[in-house]
Formats: structure tokens, C-alpha cells, sequence
């Protein structure tokens, strides 16, 4: 996932990310908000902690009651534990907000852009994308984003306070600030840029790690333990060592922030001592206040540096997130055809498929016609374009040249839920999903009764073998429909099938990973289920000759994209 | 809270750094203390002088300290987890028997890598501040006490409940949910992935909709989980906030009493609790941590499940493999795999096994790589006990290429120097020319460094598979063991791989196990596994 990113896609990237701050920055307005009131509640406890502690200095303890300062000290304690509790509710409810929205965006573009996907792109690495990089995105935009306005306007706000009382005082902590940005622009001009590519050596380290996790069966049978512990250990040494030197320079600027903390305490605290001690402070409070008002001034521009780090890991997600398939236009409702779903007559006329052009047409100048109720086996070799086939009818790809129609409509000009309504699909491998063996034949049409899923159950033979299992149909799959065997996860998708009750029947090489035995069981359920719809099935060659001596009907036969043969009646 | 200690204990051997960090955490807290109580004794005015120099002293120290600090913990921090990573790796290596590794997913090794990662917060965020809180809690004593004990007692009591009780309970309290959270984000990646690899289901039955819906869901009750924990965490911090503002009142209320003594005392307080005001969030985290230590130790640390023997035997010069009335099952309880199966595959002989998938036949390399070991019967090597023999030997002698045989995100040299790191050049091209694939490798930009992306994903399935086979052939096994190699691949390529096979093998056994024949094998002898035995099949 983080191999070699290329310029333009980080440019993407880097824009996508522009854009997403603006909105971003909107959202985090009340954030904003908070944390600069949070400066104003804990500048105003400064301000009883330095009258309280001025009534000292003057010699007023016996006179003045202290109860008003403690009081309000106390009230303004309160007021900062809520507005903290507040702050924290809403930073995440905002972070929450956008992952949300993110996520549903980014799946919903999968979704839309469909199997063609599967093609270019391994489906855990989409998955990480929605999941991980998705989840890493929270940081920059419910701390950073907000962090980054509180950091200027926070301390903006409290020199103008302290310009009232004590401008020089203010004088200092304005150039104490100052040295913030500048120490950190000075020392991140040299730092960003290691910095980021050590981001990059970190998680290759972490991707290494996994990977030989991953792959730990093959080093252990290969003897290689120890070998491979040690080359782990140098490379997180190496990398260690690279590391620390760009953290020396990095943490510089953190070395600053904390110089200007410092050297603001320092100066403003001899500062008093010098004048108290030169005959007592003409405003006791308000030097105290100052003095106490110190670490609140530093405290956003601390919040901000700690929020750093989340740009860097927003970078990496908005790269990958730039980059997934855009959201295709919906077609036009009007172009909506009706089509009658009894008895379908499928037409392929003069049809051309090419995914890319410098490796030439998929398939080329494919014509046929399937009446209803008719069987055409479809056969070739591998890479004959028989899989492209099936999934122009799936509405997977659409095809090139060329038109493919269903009872005289032109399959374009169908919205993807009107396809699937006339199509059933079996393909060499189904996916079972997470939950009951149940579900997973319910998924097939989800208003089904529990009567008409243990109807298909039955025909597809299901129920033989979910009598062995420990709650029979309600028996949960494990990940990816751990499990089942090929064959009986062949069964839940006839199941599905029959569940859908679809006039068009597809099948891709449905028995070409079940073992002899099964195959034939395999068969028998389907034989029966073709009874009565349309059928397309494509296989290998030889598998073919078994399929046409047991099913009769029409055969042709494809290679490099073309109909080499033709045979049965027309 | 064991499980933490546990985690702790196995960066002992990094001793040193961590103690370092710890040292110069400790002397940047005590600065910063100095700091702040000398920034308050500025009024008090029998130390004119002396305080301004302590002032100009005492700033830059602790700049430098702080500087230092994050220097020396976080390269103590790299190597503890370093360590860790090894640690885990290695342990899980010793214990790749019992299917781990063989069975589990990838998915699942990838979650518990994140496990062994989310404890990087121990160190520094848990065990520097408590330390520091043992340091600064004395000291607070002493400064409060030679002025009033009754502010003492209370500002101590405070302070050991915001840095020692509260990061307790919250450490408590978070336990339980770590668990509710991982399990929650787990949910969330199954339905993700179901989405995706199901995409071609997901259209032909037009289930966009609904699968956008269960992962909202799911999503739902993360984000819930999530909520809590952050409730939590917040809870945590705002209670040790509010002790450290008590703290502070009862300073200024009760030490006005003592003059500008009060101000050093308030200043003093001040920078105390501020040191330790991370620690009960942390609390929250490392509580939420125990969870994951939990899983990591539960892999880690569970038996070896085949030593080796006290005496080991020498390892057999030939390679006759027998089977003696093997019985086995994986789990007590659980149906027989095999029931006293006997098989006999002769040196240089070439055999096929096959059967229905979850038959077994899986179990059987296991058995014969001692991954396994059967309840009862002897598996023989040359006439010899493998059980008696050093496991390591073993593996040399025998190799295994299977679906699940990975291709490293490395280079293609590599990839088969693991095999037989000492190969040369011209051997490494006798393998892959063996294995059909030197064509395609010689095409590649840098040939043998050629670097493979994650999983050997530039390659296709077949030449992913041939390469593999390269490697088996590269290394000294004299029994190949193929489970199910073609599993994946499409029946063209399969025959490919297949006819290849037929013409690799010289003097070496190959033990092909399969759930069907393609017809262009060249075997010996074909068994067939049905009711825990093998029942021989026409050659």
C-alpha cells in the first residue's frame, strides 16, 4: 500500500486534502470557539489566584477575606473540568461526524464503481483504506484543524489582555510567542522533509514486520528463524538510528517552544522580583497575573505541536483517498426500460469488449441469440473471454462495441437493479458472507419468507449438509465463509439462486474447483434448476464435452475473443 | 494489570536506556519543579540575589533536560518495541504448529501486529510519569510541611489520588472495554471486506444499498465503543484536573496564613500536578491496552507444541517416508482426521493424494513436517522416528509449497536465498529455469533484484506459484510435499504448472495432494483419503 507512491497521486492527494480542510475548518468553527473560551476561564482563574496571592504581598491577609478570589477560583476550576468534558464530547463527535461521512463516501464509491475493481486492486487493501486510513483521518480534522486556529488566536487574545495592564510585560510574551513559529519554521525546514520520509521508513518497517508475520508458515519451514529474527532486529536498529537523527533536529522545535516558556517565565518572574524588591510592585495583582498567566499562554501552542504528527498520517490517507474511482453519473431515470421477466430472450449483436487498448479486444464481433427456456454452453480456454462474457450480462463492464439486449432492450439503457432482478449468477468461486448460513441464502432477496429460504435450502441441498453442523442453517460462517467446503459453498450460491428465481440463469465454470464427487451432486442441482430459464454457461473445452453429453442444447466455442464455432441450430 | 507487567518485563534486556530516559525524565521534573518554586520565591526577599541566578540557572536547565528527555526515552521506546516485535516473532515462529500460521489468516496476524504496537504507550506514557509522581510526592511533603501539616496532609492526599488511584480505576474500568472495542473494529473490517471482495455479488444481486447499510452500522457501534472509551479517558483527566485545582485552593487558602511563603507553595503545587496531570488518561489507555497484551501473550506464550527431544537422533541418510497406523485429531473431543492410516511413499517416488477438501489431507503435511504430532502410530524417515529427530533437521529435508506459501515483499533473490542462502548466481537461474519462470524473471528490470511488491503482487497467480516451486527446488528437501498447489489458479494454468512438475524432480520424492486429477500428472502411485485412511487408486 505504500510501495513507491507516484508525484501526480500525491498531488491528488495533497489537493484532495485542501479541499477537505475548508470544510474541515467550518465544522471545527465551535471547537474553535471552545478552546479559545477555555483560555478566557483559565486567564480569569489566573486572575483570582493573583488577587488572592497580591493580598499576601500587601499584607492584607488578616484585612481582606479571601472568600470572593477562592470562590471564584473554585467556579472557574468547575467551569474548565466541564468546558473540558464539552471539548473532548465535541472533538469527537466531529472527528466521528467526518469519518462517517468519509467512509460511506469512500465505500459507496467501491460500490458504485463494482467489480471491475477487483481487476487492478486487491480487495484487504480497500478494505484498509476504508477502515484504517479513514480512521486515521480523525485526528486532522478534530486536532489539528482546531489546534492550529487556537494556537494563533489564543495568544493573540491574551497579549491584548495583558497589553492593558502591563504592556512590556505583554512586549515579552509576544516576543516569547514569536519564537514559536520561527524556531519551528527554522528547524521544520530542514526536519519536514526527513521527517516525512522517515514517516515513510516507519511504516515500511511496520509493512516489513507484517509481512514476514504474514509469511511466517515459509520461514519456519525453511528453517530460517533465526535468520529472520536478526534481520528484523538490524532493521529496526537501522532504522532506529536514522530515526534519532532526524529527532534530534525535530525535537529542536519542541526544544524552542519550550526556550520561550522559559525564558518568558524567567524574565517576567526577576522582572517582578527586581521592582518588588526595589520597594514593593505598584500592581501587585496584575504582575502576578501575568507571571501566572505564563503556562496558559503556551499551553495552545503545546496543543498544537502534539497535533503535528496527525498531518503527517492525514497526508498518507488523503493520497490513497484521492485516488479511489470517482462516484460514475446515475443514468438518466428516463432511459429506464420496462422488460417483461417471463421467458427472456438474450441477443448479442455484433459485440466488442477491450479493457485496454494496447492489449487489444477482449472479444470481438460476438453475435448469438438464446430464445427462452434454451441452453447455450459457451466453451474455450483460459483468457478466451468467456468470463467477459458473463459479466456483460452482469452489467460488471459494458461493452465497447456493439449492443447486448434482454427481451429487445438494450442492457445499457438498465439501472443495475432492474439487470439483477432478471439475472442469477454462479460463478467458480461465491463469496459467503459474515453471519448464518441463513443470511448468506437470504442475501439473495432479503423479503424472502423463512418458508421460501428453506425452500431453496432443500432444492439446493443445503439442509443435507447443515443437519452436521451445530445450529443447522443459523450456524454462523466464519471470516470469508470459513468453513464450508467449495462444495457446499457451490450449494448456498445454487440456493441463492433459486432464492432470486431469476429468468436469466449465468454460469461460470460453477464445478471447476469441486472435487469429482461433488461436482456430480453439484451438477444434479443444477440441472434442475435450469429447468424452464434462459441459461448461459461457459467452461474450458474439455469440461465442455462433459456439460454438452449431459445437457444437450446449443454449443460455441471461442478462442482469442472470436466464435470459432458454432454448433446446434441457430 | 499482569499482562502489562508481563509486556514490560520482556524489554529487561534494554535496561539501561530505559533507566536512562527514566533518569533524565526524572532530573527535567525536578527542574521544572525548582523552576517553578523559585519563580515564586522571587518575593520573598532574603534571597535577593541568589534567586535571579537559580532563575537563570535553572530556565535553561530545564530547556536542555526536556530536550534530552524526549531524546534518550524515545530511543529507550524504539527499542523496547523493537524488541517486542522480535520477541513476538519469534515466539509465534516456535509455535507455528497447532495451525497457527498454517490456518490463520493473514488478517488475523495483521491485527495481532497491531496488538503488539498498541503497547508503546506503557513506557512513556505510564511508567516515566508514575515514577516521576514517586519522585515529586516527597518532595511536596517536605516543602508543605515545614510551613503547615495540615496543607500537607492534604495536598499529598490529593496528589497520590490523582496520580496512583485515579489512573487505578480508570486502568480498571477500561479493561473490560478494550475488548468490547476490539471486537467492535474487528466487526466493522469484516463488514468492510465483505463489501469488497464481494463485490461481483454484491452487483448480480443488486446489494449495494444494504451492504452500505450493515457497514454503516457496524460503523455505529464502533463509533459507540469509541465514545465510551473517549468518556472514559475524559472522566479520567477531568478528575485529576479537579484535584490538582482543590490542591491549589486549599495552598492559597490555608498557606496564606504563612506569607509570601504561600506564593512559592502555590507555584510549587502548581508545577507538581501538572507533571502527573496526563497520568489517570493514561490510566484509561493502558487499561484499555490490557486487552491487547492479553491477546498477545495468549499467542505468544502458549506451548510448543512439538519439541524437540532431550537426545536427539542424527537424521537418516535415506528419504523412504512411512506411515505407521497414524491416528490423529487436532482437538480432544473433535472427530478423527485420520484412524490408524498407513502409507508407505518409497525414495524418488512420485504420489498423489487425494480427497474432498476438509478430508484431511492438509493435516497430513502437518503431521509429516511435525507441525503436528498423532495421538498414536509413528511417522518413519529413512527407517527412523521423526519424533526423534531435531524438528529444524526435519523441515531441511522436506519441502512444502502450498496456496498459502508467501512470497516475501522483497527482492526476487531474496526470496529464494531463503531457501539456500549459500546458492550462487548460477544455481538460483538453474532453479527458476527448472521451474519454467527464468524467462519471465530475465524480462524484469534488475532480473534476480527485481523487487516483489506486498504478497508478490506484480506477478500473476501462476508465476507467483512458479517461483515458490523455484525455491522449493532450490532448497536440499528430498521430499517435496505440494498441498494443493494450484489452488487459486485458473485450469489452464493449472495444467501448466502441473506438466512442469512432471519434469523437475529428479531422485526426489513429491507428495501431491490434491482434491482431483487433471490427467496430465505423471504418478506412481494415487491414494485416495476417505474415513481417516488412505485407500490406494489405480496408478
Amino acid at each position: 500500500m505504500t510501495s513507491a507512491p507516484s508525484s501526480a497521486a500525491d498531488k491528488r492527494g495533497q489537493i484532495w486534502l485542501a479541499e477537505q480542510s475548508v470544510a474541515g475548518r467550518r465544522a471545527a468553527r465551535r471547537l474553535i470557539a471552545m478552546g479559545v473560551g477555555n483560555t478566557i476561564l483559565a486567564a480569569s482563574q489566573a486572575g483570582c489566584m493573583a488577587v488572592l496571592l497580591a493580598g499576601i504581598l500587601r499584607d492584607e491577609t488578616q484585612t481582606v477575606s479571601p472568600l470572593f478570589p477562592a470562590l471564584g477560583f473554585a467556579a472557574f476550576a468547575l467551569a474548565r473540568a466541564a468546558a473540558g468534558m464539552a471539548t473532548e464530547g465535541l472533538t469527537f463527535r466531529i472527528g466521528a461526524t467526518v469519518r462517517r461521512r468519509l467512509r460511506s463516501d469512500a465505500l459507496g464509491r467501491l460500490l458504485a464503481h463494482g467489480p471491475a475493481l477487483l481487476r487492478e486492486r486487491h480487495s484487504v487493501a480497500m478494505s484498509a483504506i476504508v477502515v484504517d486510513r479513514i480512521e486515521s483521518l480523525d485526528g486532522y480534522f478534530a486536532r489539528w484543524i482546531p489546534a492550529a486556529a487556537v494556537a494563533v488566536l489564543s495568544p493573540l487574545l491574551m497579549t491584548l489582555v495583558v497589553l492593558a495592564l502591563d504592556p512590556l510585560a505583554a512586549l515579552v510574551l509576544a516576543a516569547c510567542g514569536a519564537l514559536v513559529p520561527v524556531a519551528m519554521a527554522l528547524s521544520g525546514i530542514g526536519a519536514g522533509r526527513a521527517a516525512s520520509r522517515q514517516f515513510t521508513a516507519m511504516s515500511r518497517l511496520q509493512t516489513r514486520f507484517l509481512d514476514r508475520m504474514r509469511g511466517i508458515a515459509t520461514i519456519v519451514m525453511y528453517g530460517r528463524i533465526e535468520d529472520e529474527t536478526r534481520a528484523l532486529g538490524m532493521a529496526a536498529n537501522e532504522l532506529r538510528m536514522r530515526t534519532m537523527r532526524v529527532l534530534r533536529v525535530a525535537f529542536l522545535s519542541s526544544g524552542a517552544l519550550d526556550l520561550a516558556a522559559a525564558a518568558a517565565l524567567v524574565i517576567l518572574a526577576i522582572r517582578a522580583g527586581t521592582q518588588y524588591a526595589a520597594g514593593g510592585l505598584s500592581t501587585p495583582v496584575s504582575t502576578l497575573f501575568v507571571l501566572l498567566l505564563v503556562p496558559e499562554f503556551f499551553a495552545p501552542l503545546r496543543n498544537f505541536s502534539a497535533a503535528y504528527q496527525d498531518r503527517f498520517q492525514a497526508r498518507d490517507a488523503a493520497r490513497d483517498l484521492a485516488n479511489l474511482p470517482e462516484q460514475p453519473v446515475p443514468l438518466p431515470l428516463l432511459t429506464v426500460r420496462h422488460v417483461q421477466a417471463q421467458g427472456l430472450t438474450v441477443v448479442f449483436d455484433h459485440v466488442g469488449l477491450t479493457w485496454d487498448a494496447t492489449r487489444g479486444p477482449v472479444l470481438s464481433d460476438i453475435s448469438f441469440r438464446v430464445a427462452p427456456g434454451e441452453t447455450l454452453v459457451v466453451a474455450g480456454p483460459s483468457g478466451a473471454g468467456k468470463s467477459s462474457l458473463i459479466e456483460i450480462l452482469l452489467g460488471f463492464v459494458r461493452p465497447t462495441e456493439g449492443r447486448v439486449t434482454l427481451n429487445g432492450a438494450d442492457i445499457a439503457d438498465l439501472v443495475p437493479q432492474a439487470l439483477s432482478r432478471l439475472t442469477a449468477w454462479i460463478g467458480q468461486r461465491p463469496v459467503l458472507f459474515a453471519g448464518t448460513l441463513r443470511e448468506n441464502i437470504r442475501f439473495a432477496r432479503p423479503e424472502a419468507t423463512d418458508a421460501e429460504v428453506a425452500e431453496a435450502a432443500q432444492f439446493a441441498r443445503v439442509t443435507s449438509f447443515a443437519a452436521g453442523l451445530p445450529q443447522g442453517l443459523d450456524t454462523r460462517l466464519g471470516e470469508a465463509g470459513y468453513g464450508l467446503s467449495g462444495g457446499q459453498a457451490q450449494r448456498v450460491a445454487i440456493a441463492r439462486a433459486v432464492l432470486k428465481n431469476a429468468p436469466l440463469l449465468l454460469l461460470d465454470e460453477p464445478t471447476a474447483h469441486l472435487d469429482p464427487a461433488t461436482e456430480n451432486e453439484v451438477l444434479d442441482s443444477l440441472r434442475r434448476l435450469t429447468l424452464g430459464r434462459t441459461v448461459i454457461l461457459v467452461s474450458h473445452s474439455t469440461a465442455a464435452h462433459a456439460w454438452n453429453a449431459s445437457w444437450g442444447g446449443r454449443r460455441i466455442d471461442l478462442r482469442d475473443g472470436q466464435i470459432v464455432r458454432a454448433r446446434g441450430e441457430a | 494489570m499482569r499482562p502489562l507487567l508481563r509486556i514490560m518485563a520482556l524489554s529487561s534486556r534494554q535496561a539501561p536506556w530505559l533507566a536512562l530516559g527514566l533518569v533524565v525524565t526524572l532530573l527535567g521534573t525536578l527542574a521544572g519543579l525548582a523552576l517553578a518554586g523559585a519563580a515564586g520565591a522571587v518575593f520573598t526577599d532574603a534571597s535577593l540575589l541568589a534567586i535571579p541566578l537559580l532563575l537563570r540557572l535553572l530556565g535553561p536547565a530545564r530547556v536542555v533536560l526536556r530536550y534530552f528527555e524526549r531524546l534518550t526515552t524515545h530511543n529507550a521506546l524504539f527499542r523496547a518495541l523493537a524488541d517486542l516485535r522480535i520477541w513476538f516473532f519469534h515466539s509465534l515462529a516456535q509455535r507455528m504448529a497447532g495451525g497457527l500460521g498454517m490456518q490463520r489468516s493473514g488478517d488475523v496476524l495483521a491485527r495481532l501486529v497491531g496488538d503488539v504496537e498498541a503497547q508503546d504507550v506503557l513506557y512513556m506514557r505510564v511508567l516515566l510519569p508514575l515514577v516521576g509522581a514517586l519522585v515529586i510526592l516527597p518532595i511536596l511533603l517536605i516543602v508543605l510541611c515545614r510551613f503547615d501539616v495540615w496543607l500537607a496532609v492534604i495536598v499529598t492526599a490529593l496528589f497520590v489520588t490523582a496520580a496512583f488511584v485515579l489512573p487505578g480505576i480508570a486502568a480498571h474500568q477500561a479493561r473490560a472495554h478494550g475488548a468490547v472495542l476490539s471486537r467492535s473494529m474487528a466487526d466493522l473490517r469484516v463488514a468492510v471486506l465483505d463489501s469488497v471482495a464481494g463485490l461481483r455479488e454484491v452487483r448480480a444481486f443488486a446489494a449495494e444499498g444494504r451492504m452500505l447499510a450493515n457497514v454503516q452500522a457496524q460503523e455505529a457501534g464502533l463509533l459507540a465503543a469509541q465514545r465510551h472509551a473517549m468518556r472514559m479517558i475524559a472522566r479520567a483527566g477531568s478528575a485529576a484536573f479537579l484535584c490538582g485545582q482543590a490542591a491549589i485552593l486549599a495552598t492559597l487558602v490555608i498557606g496564606r496564613a504563612h506569607g509570601v511563603a504561600a506564593i512559592v507553595m502555590v507555584f510549587t503545587v502548581l508545577a507538581g500536578f501538572e507533571a502527573i496531570a496526563l497520568l489517570p488518561r493514561a490510566g484509561a489507555q493502558a487499561g484499555l491496552a490490557t486487552a491487547a497484551a492479553t491477546r498477545v501473550l495468549d499467542v505468544a506464550d502458549g506451548p510448543v507444541p512439538s519439541p524437540d527431544p532431550k537426545i536427539i537422533a542424527a537424521m537418516p541418510s535415506g528419504h523412504d517416508l512411512r506411515l505407521e497406523m497414524v491416528s490423529f485429531t487436532w482437538e480432544t473431543g473433535r472427530p478423527d482426521v485420520f484412524n490408524s492410516l498407513s502409507l508407505d511413499i518409497p525414495a524418488g517416488h512420485r504420489v498423489a493424494l487425494l480427497g474432498p477438501s476438509g478430508i484431511g489431507k492438509s493435516s497430513l503435511a502437518a503431521l509429516i513436517l511435525r507441525l503436528a504430532i498423532p495421538q498414536s502410530g509413528r511417522i518413519l524417515l529413512g527407517g527412523i522416528d521423526i519424533a526423534t529427530v531435531a524438528a529444524a533437521d526435519l523441515r531441511a529435508r522436506i519441502g512444502w509449497l502450498s496456496q498459502s506459501t508467501h512470497l516475501f515483499d522483497d527482492t526476487i533473490r531474496a526470496n529464494l536465498l531463503l531457501a539456500k542462502p549459500d546458492a550462487t548466481d548460477g544455481q538460483l537461474w538453474a532453479a527458476l529455469e527448472q521451474a519454467r519462470i527464468a524467462e519471465a524473471v530475465r524480462a524484469l528490470t534488475g532480473g534476480l533484484d527485481f523487487y516483489l511488491g506486498e504478497g508478490g503482487h506484480q506477478f500473476s497467480g501462476g508465476q507467483g506459484r512458479r517461483l515458490a516451486l523455484a525455491r522449493a527446488l532450490l532448497s536440499p528437501a528430498r521430499i517435496l510435499i505440494l498441498d494443493e498447489p494450484c489452488a487459486g489458479l485458473d485450469a489452464e494454468t493449472e495444467r501448466a504448472f502441473l506438466t512442469t512438475l512432471n519434469d523437475v524432480a529428479d531422485t526426489r520424492s513429491i507428495i501431491l495432494i490434491a482434491h482431483r486429477l487433471t490427467g496430465v500428472e505423471r504418478l506412481d502411485r494415487i491414494f485416495r483419503l476417505s474415513h481417516g485412511r488412505a485407500v490406494a487408486a489405480a496408478a
